[in-house]
């Protein structure tokens, strides 16, 4: 099998996958629980969270644990937007989100918000000016990922934060960084609010978290205890999060190192089709590496790639079969975003794997141009 | 030119007679302290050179050693020519920010042709001239320009950072410290250490009574203590059987006096077999009831040990904010119960009466309870960098 499909999930790393196991085995007891068993897995429970907090520079208490980046996105958004609508009523998103974030503010609209779409430059970057204008006395809250999803596009958190505290001091930035943790080095304090996923980072599915600055409120979206995050704390997925993330943040410079040489491979075969569209600009992360086939029909593709045991990703995992929304925001090309193919990589893909991976490309790719489907 | 760190001592420089002893001490606390890191030390009566790579992380562990005075980052040069220490200021100081200071110079090279006040003020002129912004201030100086001359070195510094003082850890010996898991008892054993006073600690757990938590409690209180020391040993003492034997047996408003003077039996007797010279606890003057001069005097005849104090005479708030400072606090503060909020009287006494306590011991076989009770004390050793579930995570 060959795996080119990492953003979309990762498979659980075997150091993190015994965690699980030993914690679900050995440490049953509530961390609530008043026994030595509670209290043991409550220490457990501590110690992880600590670790997660040296980790990323950030305070213990800033940590909030979710189900993923999708419930993390939810209550920092909706969390915050809920407790701070006396300071307005109007949140900023780019046109790079996750089809989570859209939904999201979806919702706040029956909820009496307002919301407003940034512009992009054609590399991808938020357009600072454009920015600068949405930011509104009544916007309280802007949302931009820190790393896209689909074309990998990368913004600069750091300076967006500046400007958005130029036009409104009260407006606080979310970002989702469930495709930049463990691939690019990301500084927390460059945000008030951040989502994370474990199973992006080689982590099982179901857990992720929240960084909640603590200089700001948010309110529960899920209601139980006086908690942000109500219910029995899910002690394995924890400390394999945990895990994962000290592993991920640790090896970071050198299998980006490994990333980059494996794309500089990928872009410098593809570009020699020359039907085919490159969708990467100067601020694309190596990790994702993402094209539009423009005259054959992606899932076909994928399927016959499937067919051969390999396995790409289309426009991102989370849309499916939709038009690519940020190839759109980019390109402007319908035809383009219609027909992109999203291949992801990491540390663990071979040389060997990508080598056989451009052999079948290239087998199916003509053969399906044979064809000669026109895209509608 | 080579960085590096200049450790000045702390009191121990007025020692004259043991300084050997204090250097030596210090020196090995301090390789303790950076075990982590490649480094080479040397040293004379009045300083300390360490050399490496990670100065500032080292530094950082540097400021939890007790003994020393100030902690430097300083550049050593091979010339003590005074061009060349013009030449050697000028280039270190040319990105720093400087406005009122003064120069300090001390020449351990007495044959140096120059004075110390000569050295000051040609290399004043230097400051002057290359910061245009400085001025001379020598009664209130925001910046020390620190300079040495030895016979064939040189060393110039800016201000360092300020250490610990008190001495170096274990020239005093050792001392038996008695943690609860309040406030008190934590910012004690930290004052003893201080004063160059080895800790081991010892604690009383009454389960069921008291919790597992309470006790992880105070492992972890031990845990910050031993920043100062690299590794703490703790006692602990299974305190059921005797507690609840008060509790049965004794009446109700001495419960506490007998209890403490049953912790000091027992403290002492571990004190001794572990070599410990003293016993150190977080006793307050008046902040309970077993805390009054009479009750003190009653609880503490049970023991010829001497029994130091550090927080006697600080108020509750001057004991919080030191226990703050050593980041005990947010753990003390915990709220689980132990050996003495447990079967606490309504009205305990608090002006007991030796002759009373002593009939009152009678009515229990206490001394096979106590010989029990340090038969089955449990010891662990709690290091400062023990990681907890290293293996899971």
């Amino acid at each position: 099998m060959i795996y080119l499909d990492y953003s979309a999930t990762t498979p659980v790393s075997k150091e993190v996958l015994d965690s699980y196991i030993k914690v679900t085995r050995d440490y049953i007891g509530n961390p609530n629980s008043l026994h030595s068993l509670g209290m043991k897995s409550n220490e457990l429970m501590k110690s992880a969270t600590k670790q997660i907090s040296e980790v990323l520079d950030i305070k213990t208490e800033e940590i909030v644990y979710t189900s993923g980046a999708t419930e993390a996105n939810n209550l920092a958004i909706i969390g915050y937007c809920l407790k701070n609508t006396r300071l307005g009523k109007n949140i900023v998103v780019s046109k790079l989100e996750h089809p989570s974030i859209y939904g999201i503010c979806d919702y706040l609209k029956t909820q009496g918000f307002t919301v407003s779409y940034v512009e992009n430059t054609k590399e991808g970057l938020i357009d600072f000016e454009d920015l600068s204008k949405k930011v509104t006395a009544e916007t309280i809250l802007v949302s931009i990922v820190g790393v896209n999803s689909e074309l990998g596009i990368r913004q600069p958190l750091k300076t967006l934060r500046q400007i958005i505290k130029k036009q409104n001091e009260n407006t606080v930035l979310h970002s989702d960084l469930t495709q930049a943790i463990g691939k690019v080095n990301v500084n927390l304090h460059d945000v008030d609010l951040a989502s994370i996923s474990g199973h992006k980072i080689y982590g099982p599915k179901g857990i992720g978290m929240l960084y909640k600055s603590e200089k700001i409120q948010i309110q529960p979206i899920i209601h139980g205890t006086e908690e942000l995050r109500s219910g029995t704390p899910c002690l394995p997925l924890i400390i394999a999060f945990s895990k994962a993330l000290r592993l991920a943040i640790t090896n970071e410079t050198k299998n980006e190192s490994v990333v980059k040489l494996l794309n500089d491979k990928l872009t410098a075969t593809i570009a020699k089709y020359p039907k085919i569209m490159i969708n990467k600009t100067n601020y694309s992360i190596p990790h994702i590496f993402n094209l539009s086939l423009m005259n054959i029909k992606p899932e076909t593709f994928i399927h016959a790639l499937e067919k051969r045991d390999i396995y790409v990703g289309s426009n991102t995992a989370c849309a499916k079969g939709e038009i690519s929304s940020t190839i759109m925001a980019i390109y402007g090309d319908e035809k383009r975003a219609n027909t992109s193919l999203r291949i992801s990589l990491s540390h663990l893909t071979s040389f060997d794997d990508l080598n056989k991976f451009l052999y079948s490309f290239d087998i199916v790719y003509n053969k399906l141009l044979e064809l000669g489907w026109e895209n509608e | 030119m080579n960085k590096l760190i200049i450790i000045k001592y702390g009191e121990l420089t007025t020692k004259k007679g043991n300084i050997k002893l204090f250097i030596k001490t210090l020196k090995k606390n301090i390789e303790v302290a950076l075990k982590d890191f490649e480094y080479k030390i040397e040293y004379d009566n009045g300083r300390m050179f360490i050399f490496g790579e990670e100065l500032e992380k080292m530094e950082s562990r540097l400021e939890k050693v007790f003994g020393i005075h100030e902690i430097v980052i300083g550049y050593e040069f091979d010339s003590i020519d005074i061009e060349d220490l013009k030449e050697n200021l000028k280039d270190l100081i040319q990105n720093e920010k400087i406005t009122a200071f003064k120069v300090r110079t001390k020449r351990s090279y007495k044959e140096y042709p120059l004075t110390s006040m000569e050295v000051s003020r040609i290399l004043g002129g230097v400051v002057l001239k290359t910061i245009p912004e400085s001025i001379v201030d020598v009664h209130d100086p925001k910046t020390f320009v620190d300079v040495e001359i030895r016979m064939n070195k040189s060393y110039i510094y800016l201000d360092g950072k300020s250490g610990l003082h008190g001495y170096p850890l274990g020239v005093q010996g050792k001392g038996l410290l008695m943690l609860s898991g309040g406030i008190d008892s934590p910012v004690a054993g930290y004052l003893a250490m201080k004063r160059g006073v080895r800790i081991e600690g010892i604690y009383f757990e009454s389960p069921p009574h008291t919790s597992e938590a309470a006790k992880e409690k105070v492992k972890t209180l031990t845990q910050i203590l031993s920043r100062y020391s690299g590794y703490i040993k703790l006692h602990v003492i299974n305190f059921t059987e005797i507690q609840e034997a008060i509790y049965k047996n004794i009446p109700k408003e001495y419960l506490i006096t007998i209890m403490r003077r049953m912790m000091y039996r027992i403290t002492e007797r571990i004190a001794h077999k572990n070599n410990a010279k003293i016993i150190v606890n977080g006793e307050s003057i008046g902040q309970v009831a077993s805390q009054t001069l009479t009750s003190m005097s009653v609880i503490n005849a049970v023991t010829n040990m001497p029994v130091i104090r550090p927080v006697a005479c600080l108020d509750k708030l001057e004991i919080i904010a030191l226990a703050k400072k050593i980041e005990t606090y947010e753990t003390s503060i915990l709220p689980f119960e132990d050996c003495c909020t447990i079967f606490v009287p309504e009205h305990p006494v608090i002006n007991p009466d030796l002759s009373l306590c002593e009939e009152y011991e009678k009515l229990v076989d206490f001394e096979t309870l106590l010989k029990d009770a340090i038969k089955n004390e449990e010891v662990v050793t709690i290091r400062e960098d023990d990681k907890k579930f290293e293996d899971l995570l």
